[in-house]
């Protein structure tokens, strides 16, 4: 119990003494304001929006080369809102390291495992609250679809939306375990491109990395709620994607000197 | 109370900090003063735990930084300026600064008003200048209403109205009760603020103590008509003296021991008429600095074993 014998030395209003420690729930409401209300975040997840209802136009517009069923439409959804989302994850974990502002984040809770915690549950809200969006958007490109007098096949099962969900927060928080890994924007957002893209053309030389370690293989998989004879790759992925980069992330932000 | 006991860093074997000890009392403004590279910033990091020590341990209120429930209520903290979301207006930089601090956000309007940042507050911080940065930074470290403040050259930017300013606030706030340091390789800043000095050169402490202390010239020229009087009577007293300059003497103060006063006393005691008598021309803090500094930078590796 510390108890300081000086009077408070700015007393412009009273101000609750004998502070406790920050609630967690605190933390994440001030790292979602942070994530969200400057000019350039709202701008990306405007964008990602836009991305994501302009890739809902194709299945409408080209119908004969995308399957016209309900988890067709929901597929195509987390395709366009895979593409950004896990960049606006990268710029939750490193956008502070860039800016320097982390230094002002730590010395406000040097307790850092917490402060990545908060970040980790505000990226989970986005990937959630962008499935929702996703879904919103499926629903109006299947309506829009419906209008113009196509049958649709209404396929969807519980199975599909958690395999779609499933995959919008599987890349969300590949994301934020690259972001919280590499500690820096542009070095995070770079190799959230070229990785995949460089181990899809390695997994067309060898089934070994398509299977287990490129991404889009077993996440695929996921998409499509096509787990029978495949969960060990997905677990593999999973753990080499999110789960070892998310580790060591975590590791490195607590040991690292902010200078 | 800030304190820290032989905090050592090193970078690639290369060591910035050496056994820097500090102690900050409640009430008093400690100037951390050194050149640039001396160790200053990572020392005061050190502090508040964003780069991890080597060795050696530092203390708030008797407990780790870093143990602090919610730091910014008992430390307030102005690092790095410009280390501050360049999209968010300053108001919005503040209220999320009060949000974590948990304290009342009508705060942010209180501390804007009192760093005269009232009419910018709805602009982009990015827009600021490096003084309304520094301004904005100050108003952060203020928002908890914490008891110590650590400062990381708060003057950079500043116009000298600023900087006036900002000597009031913390006079003010040392006033109260509070306790600050702040760093500056700024000599006159310093000098002008603090009423305690702690000197970094090559990483270590080169000196410390009051400000009014290490401005003390160490002698006293004494100036008597009739010098062999003048000695015979230092001899009886047992006061240690050198002739010189010229017909006068130069008496060393041995720690504080021996001022003005006391050889006042002793030539009124012995009746011997003195015609001047004050300290010896000071270096000013100026000259200590170099002096300290230039003869650590003369021998940069000696204390690193």
């Amino acid at each position: 119990m510390i108890t300081s014998p000086f009077a408070r030395t700015l007393g412009l209003d009273a101000v609750p003494s004998a502070p406790g420690p920050i609630p967690f729930s605190r933390l994440v409401r001030v790292e979602w304001a942070k994530a969200t209300d400057t000019r350039a975040a709202r701008w990306l997840l405007a964008l990602a929006a836009l991305l994501t209802a302009g890739m809902m136009l194709v299945p409408v517009l080209a119908p004969t080369t995308f399957d016209q069923t309900h988890t067709g439409y929901l597929r195509v959804a987390a395709l366009g809102l895979t593409i950004l989302l896990p960049v606006v994850a990268i710029l939750l974990l490193t956008a502070e390291w860039s800016q320097g502002s982390i230094m002002t984040t730590f010395t406000q809770e040097p307790r850092r495992i917490r402060v990545l915690n908060a970040k980790l549950a505000v990226s989970v809200v986005l990937g959630g609250g962008g499935a929702l969006f996703g879904g919103v958007v499926a629903a109006a490109g299947l309506g829009l679809a419906a209008a113009s007098g196509r049958t649709l096949e209404a396929n969807l099962t519980v199975g599909a939306v958690t395999g779609y969900l499933l995959y919008v927060l599987l890349n969300v928080l590949a994301g934020v375990a690259l972001g919280a890994l590499l500690q820096s924007s542009a070095t995070a957002i770079a190799a959230s491109f070229a990785l995949p893209a460089a181990l899809a053309v390695l997994g067309m030389a060898s089934t070994l990395v398509a299977d287990w370690i490129d991404m889009s293989g077993p996440w695929n998989r996921v998409l499509e709620n096509d787990w029978a004879g495949h969960v060990p790759q997905i677990s593999f992925s999973i753990v080499f994607w999110v789960v070892a980069p998310l580790a060591a992330g975590v590791v490195r932000t607590i040991r690292r000197d902010v200078t | 109370m800030i304190t820290t006991a032989a905090l050592t860093k090193r970078y690639k074997k290369v060591p910035v900090v050496r056994d820097v000890s500090l102690r900050c009392e409640p009430g008093t403004i400690t100037g951390f003063l050194g050149g640039n590279g001396a160790g200053k910033s990572t020392t005061l990091k050190m502090i508040v735990g964003l780069v991890r020590p080597d060795r050696g341990t530092a203390t708030i209120d008797g407990r780790p930084f870093v143990e602090l429930p919610n730091p910014t209520r008992v430390v307030g903290m102005l690092l790095d300026a410009s280390a501050m979301h360049p999209g968010r207006s300053g108001r919005a930089t503040l209220t999320i600064a009060a949000r974590l601090a948990g304290v009342p956000t009508g705060r942010v309007e209180h501390l804007l008003d009192l760093v005269g940042l009232a009419d910018a507050a709805e602009q982009r911080v990015g827009t600021y200048s490096l003084g309304m940065r520094q301004r904005l930074g100050i108003a952060q470290a203020l928002i908890g209403d914490p008891q110590a403040l650590i400062l990381d050259e708060p003057a950079n930017g500043l116009d000298p109205e600023g900087i006036a300013w900002m000597r009031t606030l913390l006079r003010g706030f040392a006033d109260r009760g509070g306790t600050v340091l702040l760093s500056s390789h700024l000599l006159h800043e310093v000098q002008a603020t603090a009423d305690h000095l702690v000197v970094i050169a090559g990483g270590a402490v080169v000196a410390a103590g009051r400000l009014e202390d290490l401005l003390a010239s160490s002698t006293i020229l004494v100036r008597s008509p009739d010098p062999v009087a003048l000695a015979a009577a230092f001899q009886v007293a047992g006061i240690d003296y050198v002739a010189g300059p010229g017909d006068a003497f130069t008496v060393d103060v041995s720690g504080g021991r021996v001022t003005t006063e006391v050889l006042a006393g002793v030539a009124r005691d012995h009746q011997v008429l003195l015609t001047e008598l004050r300290q010896s021309e000071t270096n000013g803090l100026e000259q200590l600095f170099f002096s300290l500094t230039a003869a650590k930078a003369a021998s940069p590796q000696e204390a690193a074993a």
